[in-house]
């Protein structure tokens, strides 16, 4: 066991353990918290997949952005406006259900597809991926990128609709 | 195995330096901030008050640690540290000379802004995990203050990306061989002034720091903290601001540049010069302006900074296409 495989299943031991404790505490503030590390434990995976640049962008935008909205929110209703939320999970055994299901369709998607092919011990040649990334987003897939962004335009603006004075 | 134990050496002074450089810089402060109001500042320890950071420090470590009751015991005890590793962790993609430095990545920029991103959940955390009503507060306004500045961060610093075409700190350096980004007609200095907005938002100074706002909420977040919890956030927040004037230095003044640089401890100096510049630059700015309303910081981030630095960064990606192309 290479030092990269055993830096990979502890950031895996990390990142589910954070994911259940997401679901499973009663605080919502502390869920919050754990949606944190099992984020950055997601992007220390793709560290591990050599994708330094989406390590930073999942960082940046998911543990710096998106916790920070969730905390936002939780802290205007629970501590300023006084509302109290405990986080309950009550069909904890259909989730349960649900859940062994998909694990047990990807892993019988993987072992169908055959053994998986050695990841590359060094990064791909070709130099910086950030470059290739880019190109890509640019070239092929120009399109459906546009596109997400005006899904995005879209959400933005329905928020807009919901959030207005009337 | 060996070179595992020469990088974690490497860290290991590099970390003893970035404290040791805070400690000092607390005292260039207080002495810049003193000379500013016609006082001598710390003088009585030490020769010329050089001794008075050590003194600071220990008096920190000996103070009683005191844990509110109601508090919130683990996010309380955990927010100093997890407020404290980004903080560090950024001079790690920090180059001091060329080669002079722990990881040149090829993302050097980007883990800047990502992992300094991260700082905001140490601080809430402390904000939430104090149970005091000033600290909520303050965590409240710092939320709020890094929504509104994290985005017209990010575009400032992407300008000279832009212009060098690489988000590796050397490379951006490289491209300024000729001419220093901040020198660039027009681009540069509105960049540069856009970046030191934006920096003195993100660390919360003067005019930004309503989160810490010392008349209305007696310091925010850290209100509860004692002893060595409120050591080390200071120390994460001066070792914050000490990279981001790296950042700053490295961005737009053209890093370790200068007449004799090809000597690595010649460059180091500049660089060090340079960066000590940007600091005292916003600790000039904090000594001189007083503390602007919440709204209208909000209203200067969406309403003038984001649109600027939106449109300053089209400008820049816009030039650089009809020069053919990044680099010097």
């Amino acid at each position: 066991m290479t030092a990269a495989t055993a830096g990979f299943w502890a950031v895996a031991v990390v990142l589910l353990a954070s994911s259940l404790a997401v679901v499973l505490t009663p605080n919502l503030f502390h869920s919050v918290l754990f949606l944190a590390v099992a984020l950055v434990a997601t992007g220390v995976v793709f560290l591990f997949l050599h994708a330094p640049f989406l390590f930073g962008v999942q960082l940046l935008l998911y543990a710096g952005g998106v916790v920070v909205l969730v905390v936002f929110a939780i802290m205007l209703t629970e501590r300023i406006v006084g509302l109290r939320i405990r986080q309950s999970s009550h069909d904890l055994v259909n989730g349960v259900i649900v859940s062994v299901a998909v694990f047990v369709g990807i892993v019988g998607f993987l072992v169908q597809s055959g053994p998986a092919p050695a990841a590359p011990a060094t990064p791909p040649p070709g130099g910086d991926q950030t470059v290739a990334l880019a190109r890509a987003i640019l070239g092929p897939y120009a399109v459906p990128f546009e596109l997400l962004g005006v899904l995005l335009v879209i959400a933005l603006l329905g928020a807009l609709y919901f959030a207005r004075e009337d | 195995m060996e070179h595992l134990a020469l990088d974690a050496l490497a860290a290991f002074i590099l970390l003893n330096a970035v404290i040791g450089m805070v400690t000092y810089v607390t005292l260039l402060e207080r002495k810049f901030a003193a000379r500013m109001q016609s006082r001598i500042g710390p003088y009585r320890v030490g020769p010329h008050g050089l001794l008075q950071p050590i003194a600071d420090a220990l008096k920190l470590m000996m103070k009683e640690d005191i844990v509110p009751r109601a508090a919130d015991r683990w996010v309380y005890n955990l927010a100093p540290i997890v407020f404290l590793i980004p903080c560090v962790l950024i001079f790690a993609t920090i180059p001091f000379a060329p080669r002079l430095g722990l990881a040149d990545l090829n993302i050097g920029v980007l883990f800047f802004l990502a992992v300094s991103s991260l700082e905001i959940v140490g601080l809430f955390m402390g904000g939430w995990g104090s149970n005091n009503k000033y600290a909520l507060l303050s965590a409240m306004r710092a939320v709020n203050q890094i929504i509104s500045y994290d985005l017209p961060f990010v575009f400032a610093a992407l300008i000279p990306v832009v212009l060098a075409g690489s988000l590796q700190m050397s490379a951006i350096v490289a491209a300024q061989q000729g001419l220093w980004f901040v020198a660039y007609p027009v681009i540069g200095q509105l960049g540069f002034v856009a970046f030191l907005v934006a920096t003195l938002a993100a660390e919360n100074r003067v005019p930004f720091d309503i989160l810490e706002a010392e008349s209305e909420l007696v310091a925010g977040f850290r209100v509860e903290y004692s002893g060595m919890k409120f050591a080390i956030i200071q120390l994460g927040e001066y070792a914050h601001m000490i990279a981001s004037s790296f950042l700053g230095a490295l961005l737009f003044l053209g890093g370790w540049l200068g007449p004799g640089s090809d000597i690595p401890a010649i460059g180091v100096l500049w660089f060090l010069l340079k960066a000590m510049l940007v600091f005292l630059v916003v600790t000039w700015v904090r000594w001189s302006f007083v503390r602007i309303r919440v709204d209208q910081i909000l209203a200067v981030s969406w309403k003038l900074l984001l649109p600027a630095t939106l449109g300053l960064l089209l400008v820049t990606a816009f030039w650089v296409a009809l020069r053919g192309g990044a680099g010097a």
